[in-house]
């Protein structure tokens, strides 16, 4: 029983890695050999992965794409975790009527599927020249962030003892410095890892990008492969791979260094103690 | 009690704005959009609930429910079955670490990038299908299909594609709900001479059963939603016949531009979610308050 019980987890194993190391070897291969010699064991020759790369961050538009979606995900959950701890401060610390009233308005941000912003957002950047521009993008990002932003760091502040802002409050300070000297140097965790999550929520979106870009020069990194397998897919697919893997550079990189916060990051948005 | 001040709203201030104007105004206006007949130029005229009768009478709309129907049903078969298989085997046993590295990988992949990578590996073989070449040199070559190109393959090729992404996500969420469960009953259990398959069907299972919920909760919700994949594997096709809700939606109204059936059935999946995000919810603010 146990000895099936790990066979089962070998074989599953061996099939969640097998796509990886395909797209691996399939991007270093040349188009021809990617096309005639499919399977993951037959080796790249020559060793293409470099020439394949180059076609897609150039002639495959990824270079823009990979640029603004740096400056999506950076600017996004900065200023969305700015001002939804401005918030949360505001409802945890501060003197606010309904308070509760509050929460739930920015919260019920979270509850919609996207498709519920999708046209009126359309009409809306249509209306005031947002439509396929950098700066109307990154808005978006930021209001999209906060809810769950305001959530997280609702709940980390309520763990914050009172008695700090109170003494504090004694000797002086005005309710903003107790905010960015005590709040916020206090919460760093939860920021990290919500900074974590945003950045790899805004990276990693499609369909927002698709909705309110066309241009090349405004365009994230999701659309912008999702083009390149369009145009590509047929004529070149290795160099298409190499654009999956410049795409999930980023990712990659958070998910190897910081992997434990991936997993508190997780669980901080399902269990709740 | 102190008198209420103006400036301790204005840390409010920012929150509220972005979300109002960029969330929660579209939901009401989408809501408004759905009652009218408009193609995203001129101005939308009022048309009643026409959009929503003809959403009946509509094959394609029934089609793409079917298909999210599929699309939920198979997610909680595959990725959190799976991810609870895969949890409970390797649970607090040497190599844990090991799988759960492998397990949870994809997830450092988008929806987008497994799209793109899963498109490559059930290509026909002609033209470097992974998936295809490895059945005919195992001697299954009578089993090789167009995957995405045959209905209802095409639905079940791309659910294998968003378990590979998601599963990994389930199984640490298992892996938690199970680290936290305490070793004494377990222990007990054991002395009492059950057997390993009785420890976990009346011990383990039922103490694991508050994080199974969520995770199966949120699994629905993601489900009814799912686009990226869809968008660059099939764009729904061939004929529409892969279509979701979500990919139905985003069909009708940006390249078809029917903004009013749009919103409709932005409103439909809505109203399938919020039935399941209330669950969700209740039982977040149950624990909270």
């Amino acid at each position: 029983m146990k000895k099936l019980a790990l066979l089962v987890l070998i074989v599953l194993a061996c099939i969640w890695i097998l796509p990886i190391f395909t797209m691996f070897i399939t991007a270093s291969k040349s188009s021809e050999q990617a096309t005639s010699q499919p399977l993951p064991w037959q080796l790249p020759k020559p060793f293409s992965l470099g020439e394949n790369a180059s076609i897609a961050w150039n002639s495959g538009g990824l270079k823009n794409g990979f640029i603004n979606s740096f400056f999506y995900g950076v600017v996004g959950s900065l200023f969305a975790i700015f001002f939804a701890s401005l918030a949360a401060y505001a409802l945890v610390n501060l003197n606010i009527k309904m308070k509760f009233f509050w929460f739930i308005v920015i919260y019920s941000g979270t509850i919609f599927p996207f498709q519920m912003f999708l046209i009126p957002l359309f009409e809306m950047y249509q209306k005031i020249n947002l439509y396929d521009t950098i700066g109307g993008l990154a808005l978006f990002y930021i209001a999209v962030a906060i809810p769950f932003c305001l959530f997280v760091l609702h709940n980390y502040f309520t763990t914050i003892p009172r008695e700090i802002a109170e003494a504090a409050k004694i000797d002086g300070a005005s309710s903003f410095h107790i905010y960015a000297r005590f709040y916020i140097p206090l919460s760093y965790p939860a920021i990290a890892v919500l900074f974590l999550f945003q950045f790899t929520w805004i990276w990693n979106d499609l369909l927002f990008g698709l909705v309110l870009s066309k241009s090349e020069q405004v365009r994230p990194i999701m659309p912008s492969l999702a083009g390149l397998m369009g145009i590509y897919s047929t004529i070149n697919i290795a160099s298409v791979l190499a654009g999956g893997i410049i795409a999930s550079v980023p990712t990659l990189l958070l998910f190897v260094l910081l992997n434990r916060n991936f997993i508190y990051g997780l669980t901080l948005s399902t269990s709740r103690k | 009690m102190k008198k209420v001040s103006f400036l301790d709203y204005v840390y409010l201030l920012p929150a509220l704005v972005f979300v109002g104007v960029f969330l929660l105004y579209p939901v009401v206006r989408t809501v408004y959009i759905s009652f009218t007949n408009w193609d995203g130029l001129t101005t939308p005229s009022f048309v009643g609930i026409s959009n929503y009768s003809r959403l009946l009478r509509d094959p394609i709309f029934i089609h793409s429910l079917l298909n999210t129907g599929i699309w939920v049903l198979a997610t909680l078969l595959l990725p959190v079955g799976i991810g609870l298989l895969v949890a409970s085997i390797s649970s607090k046993k040497p190599g844990e670490v090991f799988f759960k590295w492998i397990f949870y990988l994809p997830y450092a992949f988008s929806l987008t990038t497994t799209g793109v990578l899963w498109s490559f590996l059930l290509n026909p073989a002609q033209i470097g299908g992974t998936f295809n070449a490895i059945l005919e040199a195992i001697g299954l070559g009578a089993y090789t299909k167009r995957w995405l190109y045959e209905p209802p393959w095409n639905t079940y090729a791309m659910i294998a594609a968003y378990t590979w992404q998601t599963m990994g996500t389930n199984m640490i969420l298992f892996l938690v709900g199970l680290q936290n469960i305490p070793q004494e009953p377990i222990e007990a259990s054991q002395i009492d001479g059950a057997t390993g398959w009785q420890t976990y069907r009346y011990i383990i299972w039922p103490l694991l059963q508050p994080i199974a919920t969520v995770v199966v909760l949120m699994a629905l919700i993601n489900s009814f939603k799912v686009f990226d994949v869809i968008w660059v594997m099939t764009q729904g096709g061939p004929f529409r016949s892969s279509e979701t809700l979500a990919v139905t939606m985003y069909r009708e109204s940006f390249t078809m531009f029917q903004m009013g059936y749009g919103a409709a059935i932005a409103i439909v999946l809505t109203a399938f979610e919020l039935l399941l995000a209330w669950i969700y919810l209740r039982r977040t603010f149950q624990q909270e308050l």
